[in-house]
């Protein structure tokens, strides 16, 4: 199979560096250039990788190679659709990053652009290669524990604000500058932008879609932003199945410009914990275990160092895949707007008070 | 509830509490002809510590408790809400204002809130097969630092001795004085003990009474699909 011509814009979303081992990699790539959205993110992408093309813009890049067949958008929400539009008038297939966008009407424009031009459009939601959700899977279709009856899960992390400062800021992140509820001085945007993907997983495991959803946000632990990072959701599917989901930014971590070591406060900076409970039992799930521990430099703090964290490398060949055999997506912009329709009505819910029915 | 018995009139002898405790079930005992609610879990020390946490200065700035708890098929789902209910308001010193909760058969997730806005989720299943050993996690998260009695990166508590021979056994002893008791049954023990000791029948009473008034507006709001408030 011909390898596939990728290239990346932006470079400020905190999943960036995910790709840079798996576009050096996979044979199945050919990584020809990318594109930086400022100085920073530059200095730290040319500090990471030797030997890719770095362009200071993304129309400059696009010019320069035009035999780019795919680009992963790993940008700040706000510029998804600007984005995808400069992909599709080129006929060039898109990676987005987990939120596409939260405004409907841009949404439903880029699922236009998308079919109109005939490309394929992938949604980074990295959970569904990994092993421990493989496993889930596969015991819940063998009916383990039969029709599930409750689906409860965390998707709890540390603030990536101080890294990636685009995910402070409302506009950036939300898309707009929205009250999260009234008297309150935070905006949506924050911990719940940032954690579809037990969203989206209830909708796999299940096989149902939303029907009602109730959430609360709760006393920032980060006073200083000005976006929610502490929520909790309940919820009912269309199929009865109820749910708990935390999505939450519980973690608190030392405020690096750059992830790297000590980044933690707390032990364990990230979690995807499922908790299933069905007919004929109970399965309890850490998406990312075992693991090693340590208390050693920089801060010499008890640390949780994982152990696996190769989501990417099936995305990716997934994504290949659905380019060179015309497939679609698993996670395609109209799975996955039902999931964004969701985490629209967790804000709702905050606002209003009241269980919004979907 | 004879080895409990046993175990009662043992301590009540012992410090010389002169009253007539009668352990009528797990959840009730009798002194002196009152009948008086057991708030057993407040009495394992877990929870005990967890308060102290929250509360002496340790943590700062509540923000959430997250609770999960899973227990045998059967059991009423309501029974073990009061039961969580009770933990996060003793835990946390504070009152519940507001609840709303979605139920599925013997499964239910609910979301409170208390006077100053802190957030307390809590998910309960009746799953488990007949025998299994309860299943929870109580965690309390803040500006300055989380509790937990479960520790990091696990799922489930560790017990304190392991034997793996021709029949794999563990134990988790925690009380010198009532050994060979469960924690849950230490804690009945301990509970009933305690209200003989202080003698604080009308507060356990009134700690009750609210329970009930949650577990009630709990069940409204599991039938209108609304948020319910005190």
């Amino acid at each position: 199979m011909k390898p596939l011509k990728i290239a990346m814009m932006s470079m400020t979303h905190g999943h960036t560096r995910k790709y840079y081992q798996t576009l050096m990699d996979n044979p199945k790539l050919d990584w020809v250039a990318v594109a930086t959205a400022n100085d920073e993110v530059k200095e730290i992408f040319l500090n990471s990788v030797k030997g890719i093309p770095c362009y200071d813009s993304e129309l400059e890049m696009l010019d320069a190679h035009p035999e780019i067949e795919a680009v992963v958008l790993a940008s700040e929400n706000s510029e998804h659709l600007r984005q995808m539009k400069l992909c599709a008038e080129r006929g060039i297939h898109i990676l987005s990053m987990k939120i596409p966008t939260f405004d409907m009407e841009e949404y439903d424009e880029m699922i236009k652009l998308v079919d109109e031009n005939n490309l394929v459009c992938q949604i980074e939601l990295e959970m569904h290669y990994n092993p421990v959700i493989a496993r889930l899977k596969e015991l819940v279709k063998n009916g383990e524990i039969g029709k599930i009856k409750s689906f409860n899960a965390t998707n709890i992390t540390l603030s990536p604000v101080w890294a990636f400062p685009w995910q402070g800021v409302p506009e950036k992140s939300y898309g707009k500058r929205v009250s999260i509820k009234e008297g309150d001085s935070r905006f949506r945007g924050g911990a719940l932008c940032d954690h579809p993907h037990i969203f989206d997983m209830i909708r796999h495991m299940t096989g149902s879609d939303f029907e009602s959803i109730y959430a609360e946000v709760a006393p920032n632990i980060r006073p200083d932003i000005e976006e929610e990072d502490m929520l909790s959701v309940i919820g009912r599917m269309k199929d009865g199945t109820i749910f708990s989901l935390d999505p939450s930014w519980s973690k608190m971590e030392e405020r690096l410009k750059v992830p790297g070591p000590g980044w933690e406060v707390f032990p364990k900076r990230m979690e995807v914990n499922i908790t299933l409970n069905g007919e004929k039992g109970t399965i309890m799930t850490d998406c990312f275990g075992p693991n090693v521990y340590h208390n050693g430099c920089p801060n010499d703090r008890y640390t949780v160092q994982y152990t696996y964290f190769d989501e990417w490398i099936g995305l990716i060949d997934e994504f290949v895949d659905n380019i060179r055999n015309n497939k679609t997506p698993l996670i395609n912009l109209k799975w996955h707007k039902k999931t964004i329709e969701a985490m629209n009505a967790v804000y709702e819910s905050i606002s209003t008070g009241k269980a919004v029915k979907l | 509830m004879n080895k409990l018995q046993e175990k009662l009139n043992f301590l009540l002898e012992k410090y010389s509490v002169d009253v007539k405790a009668v352990l009528k079930n797990e959840k009730t005992v009798v002194i002196d002809g009152k009948v008086i609610p057991l708030l057993s879990h407040r009495c394992e020390r877990r929870f005990l510590e967890l308060k102290n946490i929250v509360n002496n200065g340790t943590l700062v700035g509540i923000s959430v408790m997250r609770v999960a708890r899973i227990v045998e098929k059967g059991t009423d789902i309501y029974e073990e809400l009061y039961r969580e209910l009770d933990i996060c308001q003793y835990v946390l010193q504070r009152k519940i204002k507001s609840i709303m909760v979605m139920e599925n058969d013997n499964v239910l997730n609910s979301i409170a809130t208390t006077e100053d806005d802190i957030v307390c989720t809590i998910e309960i299943s009746a799953t488990l097969a007949c025998g299994e050993i309860p299943k929870d996690k109580h965690e309390i998260i803040s500006q300055r630092g989380i509790a937990c009695d479960v520790v990091v990166d696990a799922q489930l508590k560790q017990d304190s001795v392991y034997v793996f021979g021709s029949e794999n056994k563990k134990y988790t002893d925690v009380d010198f004085e009532l050994y060979g008791l469960s924690i849950e049954e230490i804690a009945i023990v301990r509970a009933a003990f305690g209200i003989a000791q202080n003698k604080n029948y009308d507060e356990m009473t009134a700690i009750d009474a609210n329970l009930l008034k949650l577990v009630d507006m709990a069940k409204k709001s599991a039938k209108s699909g609304e948020r319910e408030v005190m």
